[in-house]
């Protein structure tokens, strides 16, 4: 889709995932962004989708490499020929 | 290949300021990739050191965890095989967005009032576990590791519109399975659960 295409809802649907992830131009995100301020079924499922992705992002902070694990690895390593 | 050329101790410590210090990354994917503790140790494991065997090959100022990521899902890939997989899988996104929409109501009205909720974690997990590989190496390097759809179609070797269509069908997916888990965790209400009783 570009700019001068008319967004309505199953447009604005499609391309939702995209503008949150930042993968629009500004033009098409400009018109989808007006979109869904004027529109409360896409409000809402913007809104939702939102808080989804946030909700998925706290998945990062749930998953770090163990101690034991990076301790063989830096001796897996060492014995590869690394220093540090 | 270039896998055997010797560092020197300047590569040495960008080697350990750069990648050592992506490993929290490393086993995310690893683990996602791998849904198992110890397989995911394995392919990190074996990422270092392939990493480490071609650091000359690594371009300075280019992203560090997008190359790593890369390595990481070829050694998962070659120690499972599991390439011939790929190719039967269905990217059509059209039918993916039909598909989609027909639970868009219920899915959002059910997940709506708890996705803020901490509680929501472990059924994420879980439900991001389940996912076919192809969409969960997707929505986890683009919802979790922050890559963006080019980077991502370029650790996993396929074109940016698959990794638009993937992502779209995965987050649906986890969508629909993360119901099940938060009805099953006591989270939400199961279905026909009126709550006349309480």
């Amino acid at each position: 889709m570009d700019a001068t295409e008319k967004m309505d809802c199953k447009k604005a649907a499609e391309k939702l995932y995209d503008l949150l992830d930042g993968e629009l131009t500004a033009d098409v995100a400009k018109k989808l962004r007006q979109h869904v301020s004027d529109c409360p079924h896409c409000f809402t499922a913007a809104d939702f989708e939102k808080r989804f992705l946030t909700a998925l992002e706290q998945l990062k902070a749930r998953g770090c490499c163990p101690d034991a694990l990076r301790a063989k690895v830096t001796e897996s390593l060492r014995a590869a020929g690394f220093r540090a | 290949m270039t896998e055997t050329a010797p560092i020197d101790a300047a590569a040495h410590e960008a080697f350990s300021a750069l990648a050592l210090t992506a490993m929290d990354d490393v086993y995310r994917f690893a683990r996602s990739l791998t849904r198992d503790e110890s397989d995911a140790e394995d392919v990190v494991q074996e990422t270092y050191l392939r990493a480490f065997r071609s650091w000359l090959t690594f371009q300075t100022g280019t992203d560090v965890r997008r190359w790593l990521f890369t390595i990481a899902r070829n050694v998962f890939l070659r120690s499972k095989e599991r390439g011939k997989r790929e190719v039967t899988l269905d990217d059509d996104g059209a039918e993916a967005v039909d598909a989609a929409e027909a639970h868009d109501n219920w899915v959002r009205k059910g997940l709506d009032p708890i996705l803020a909720s901490s509680e929501l974690g472990p059924a994420i997990s879980e439900a991001l576990d389940e996912l076919p590989e192809a969409f969960r190496s997707v929505v986890v390097l683009v919802d979790v590791e922050d890559q963006s759809y080019e980077d991502a179609a370029e650790v996993l070797g396929i074109p940016v519109g698959t990794v638009r269509s993937r992502l779209f069908r995965g987050r649906k997916l986890l969508q629909t399975s993360l119901m099940t888990h938060a009805q099953d965790a006591g989270l939400i209400p199961m279905p026909g659960d009126a709550r006349r009783n309480t």
